[in-house]
């Protein structure tokens, strides 16, 4: 992986960019920066940022026209913009001491001559003398301050002046104009500001503005020789200064590192819920008191976009902005233990990969993609935590050999619509296959295909696994004659967009709402959709089952974020079971109303909230909404009896499911101890086969008191444990069942 | 009784188990720790809290690294 691989999800992202004001500013302050110190009362902090920028902080607070304010996103409300010139007054007036720093620098051996002491001279002479240049101020005048000399408040820009440069070494050559450039050469560069009509040597019509260049090389020019104001004159000495230095370095003028000249001042935000703020007005004739000031400063709006942090759950969980996220993917790749460690891991496999980010990004930043690409890339180079998603591959593999099942229909061999219902339809709830399976015969002659899309492979990162299930997808379907497919899982239809596009899709709630044959009837009278994350892109099927709920006659309400993940969504529930619980939480209260919803796993999300809700396909076939989730077991029993049903109905042919020797155990399993199996992802079947290898095998622990047992089962990822007791001949309660990921590597002798 | 007053004998060996140092791994890092483990035949055994609590923890610390 290159760095290049993985900052290239996030290269849009315009998070800690300059903000709007900023671009508009000749300095390219970071005007944020200054109204966040001035809104604390920092004042010291705050002036600093102004005169590190502006070079003559007085001379600018005066002088400047503030361009920044005409790009204040504040006007976008109404209000007036933030009266950033006052502030900076402010700042002079309330920083304790304004001294400027000196640091130890050692000296530099190029000399350096500026031609005229106007304040686009000094800023040049300034910058260069601050970082040791052997600087000289060549002025035909007997003082500096060019054409600002007969400005009124020109004695507090002198102040200005001398307070800058009395940290510094300049040499001033007042009284010395200079005639011929000639006189200057031996100096390694020359930055003329004669001012408005001055001399320039001949050189103007060959003046680059862009580096302040010359045809005559080390020849720089800049300020209102060139037609700069006063303030774009000191912005333009401080450029030049750069590039000189870098022409004193390599012997060319080239951009500085690091400086760019792109210009977003247009690029406004959403400010959803700023409230409007009128303008603070001075009290006194002579500006702000330090309290108004802080309030004026207040009113900005510190804008930044964030809006992918402030709308996942995840994202500011992991306070990570999309930049850091993005190095990190890149970093974990090349880790180099124990001298590093890898620090993303838990976002990448914590992440819904729901597009909610994308959605709400001004520029459509997709972090989850990143994350997505990032797993990918861990499961081709072998390092990736293989148990987060180890129990939903295999039930992929399971729906995709047993469970998988084909057919045109009764007698024929090919057919134009197949079914596709997905796993998790029919584990939920048979019915809801059994009847769509029915309704799409009569309507469209439609065959079906039962099956996994490939979700649990797509978002473990698993490619190989990924493509090997597309490809049995593609033969079956080829088989059948490449008859469009109908769909009733929104995330199924997103994963044949992805990996299968050339079969034509079908949203099953856009057949149903357009038959009269059917006519829904709905347990609420008021309800709120929760569209899947997966139906994001897919406006007809979001169509389909709101005409079908409007035929039910059900008032609807829409959320007020749509197609957010009911947090099943990217299987990160095993990466972070905290997060799943917060994020389960935050979907079952989006709305007080009961939730209409078509997909399968928001509907178990629900009902284990204890969320009110019916899937649109109850309504649609007249059901009786199921409130309660299916055993992990029971799915899979469910799977099996729609594919034996379907299977005997267009093949007349009877399934016979594998079998087990340990099927015919019986387990005796309390209510409390299955939903705990559930929420840990283990199944009975698991357990039925842990106790015959253990009872086989007589590799347990028992407790001769009473005949408890406990022992374990290590399967390719995860080492099952089951504590439990035989009650009667292959009947076994269970006590207690868990795992852990760890193994044994081999045992050293007891200290003891 | 409480589970954890119980004690556990191997089947195999019908030996009582006895605490041992077992080097864990997981991810490419292990971690030693002190288990029950049958004297006999070696077979370790991990209760419930130490599977969900402690091992689970550096089991999350690992997949982080």
């Amino acid at each position: 992986m290159k760095l290049e691989d993985a900052t290239s999800y996030t290269a849009r992202c315009f998070h800690g960019d300059p903000a709007s004001c900023s671009y508009a500013c000749p300095f390219r302050m970071d005007i944020r920066a200054f109204l966040e110190k001035a809104a604390a009362g920092r004042w010291l902090q705050a002036y600093k940022t102004l005169r590190n920028a502006t070079v003559f902080p007085v001379v600018v607070s005066i002088l400047c026209r503030q361009p920044c304010r005409a790009h204040c996103q504040r006007t976008l409300l109404g209000d007036e913009a933030i009266a950033v010139r006052d502030l900076e007054a402010a700042s002079i007036r309330y920083a304790k001491n304004r001294k400027p720093e000196s640091y130890v620098i050692p000296p530099k051996d190029k000399r350096i001559a500026v031609v005229g002491a106007g304040v686009a001279g000094l800023s040049c002479a300034l910058h260069l003398a601050q970082k040791r240049f052997d600087v000289e101020v060549f002025e035909k005048e007997d003082r500096w301050g060019g054409a600002l000399r007969n400005h009124p408040r020109f004695p507090e820009f002198d102040a200005d002046i001398s307070l800058q440069f009395s940290a510094v070494q300049a040499e001033f050559r007042f009284g010395s104009g200079v005639r011929s450039l000639d006189e200057l050469a031996a100096f390694d560069a020359v930055y003329v500001a004669t001012g408005a009509g001055g001399n320039s040597f001949g050189l103007l019509d060959s003046w680059e503005g862009d580096l302040f260049t010359t045809s005559a090389p080390g020849v720089f020019l800049g300020g209102a020789l060139c037609g700069a104001s006063p303030v774009e004159g000191i912005a333009q000495g401080v450029r030049a200064s750069l590039a000189i230095e870098v022409f004193c370095q390599t012997g060319k003028a080239s951009p500085a590192y690091g400086r760019s000249d792109e210009n977003f001042c247009d690029r406004y935000l959403r400010h959803e819920g700023a409230v409007s703020s009128a303008r603070v007005e001075a009290s006194g004739p002579d500006g702000y008191s330090e309290e108004e000031a802080k309030a004026e400063a207040a009113r900005c709006l510190q804008c930044d976009c964030d809006r992918c942090m402030a709308n996942c759950e995840m994202l500011r969980s992991f306070r990570k902005n999309p930049h850091k996220i993005a190095v990190e993917v890149y970093n974990d790749m090349g880790v180099n233990p124990p001298f590093s460690v890898r620090t993303v891991t838990r976002e990448a496999y914590s992440c819904n990969i729901c597009g909610t980010c994308r959605s709400v990004c001004p520029v459509n930043v997709d972090i989850g993609a990143l994350l997505q690409f990032s797993r990918v890339a861990r499961t081709s180079a072998g390092i990736h935590p293989a148990a987060l998603h180890d129990f939903w591959l295999r039930e992929m593999d399971f729906a995709s050999s047993e469970g998988s099942f084909a057919s045109a229909g009764e007698g024929k061999a090919r057919c134009d619509y197949a079914f596709y219902p997905g796993c998790q339809l029919g584990a939920s709830e048979p019915e809801h296959v059994l009847r769509s399976c029915e309704f799409l015969r009569r309507r469209l002659d439609a065959g079906i295909i039962l099956g996994c899309c490939g979700a649990p492979a797509y978002w473990a990162g698993d490619e190989a696994r990924l493509r090997a299930n597309t490809d049995r997808i593609r033969r079956d379907w080829n088989d059948l004659g490449k008859p469009a497919l109908v769909f009733a899982c929104a995330t199924c239809e997103k994963v044949f967009g992805l990996f299968l596009p050339e079969i034509q899709r079908v949203s099953l709630y856009e057949v149903l709402a357009e038959s009269d044959d059917i006519r829904p009837a709905g347990p609420f009278a008021a309800a709120a959709i929760f569209d899947p994350c997966a139906a994001k892109d897919d406006a007809r099927m979001q169509l389909g089952v709101r005409n079908l709920a409007g035929k039910a006659g059900v008032a609807l309400e829409e959320l007020g974020e749509p197609n957010r993940c009911c947090g099943y969504g990217g299987h990160m529930r095993t990466a972070n079971p905290r997060l799943f619980r917060e994020i389960t939480g935050n979907r079952a209260r989006a709305s007080e109303k009961p939730y209409i919803v078509y997909c399968a796993n928001c509907r178990e999300v629900f009902a284990s909230e204890g969320k009110e809700c019916v899937h649109i396909l109850d309504m649609a076939f007249g059901l009786e909404p199921k409130t309660s989730v299916p055993s992990l077991e029971q799915k899979r029993a469910n799977s099996l009896g729609v594919k034996r049903e379907i299977m005997k109905k267009t093949t007349g042919v009877d399934f016979e499911p594998e079998t087990h020797e340990w099927d015919d155990l019986d387990l005796v399993i309390s209510e409390e101890m299955l939903e705990a199996m559930d929420r840990k992802l283990i199944s009975a079947a698991d357990l039925r086969e842990a106790i015959w290898l253990a009872e086989r095998s007589g590799r347990k622990f028992y407790d001769e008191s009473d005949g408890m047992c406990v022992c374990s089962m290590v399967k390719p990822v995860i080492t099952y444990w089951v504590q439990y007791r035989e009650t009667a001949p292959k009947t076994y309660e269970i006590y207690r069942a868990y795992y852990h990921r760890m193994r044994f590597r081999g045992e050293e002798p007891s200290d003891g | 009784m409480a589970d954890e007053d119980r004690i556990w004998k191997c089947a195999k060996c019908d030996r009582r188990l006895e605490k041992r140092k077992t080097v864990f791994s997981y991810l490419g890092h292990t971690v030693a720790h002190q288990v029950y483990a049958c004297p006999g035949c070696g077979n370790v055994f991990i209760p419930e809290e130490l599977a969900e609590g402690r091992m689970s923890e550096i089991e999350q610390q690992m997949e982080d690294k």
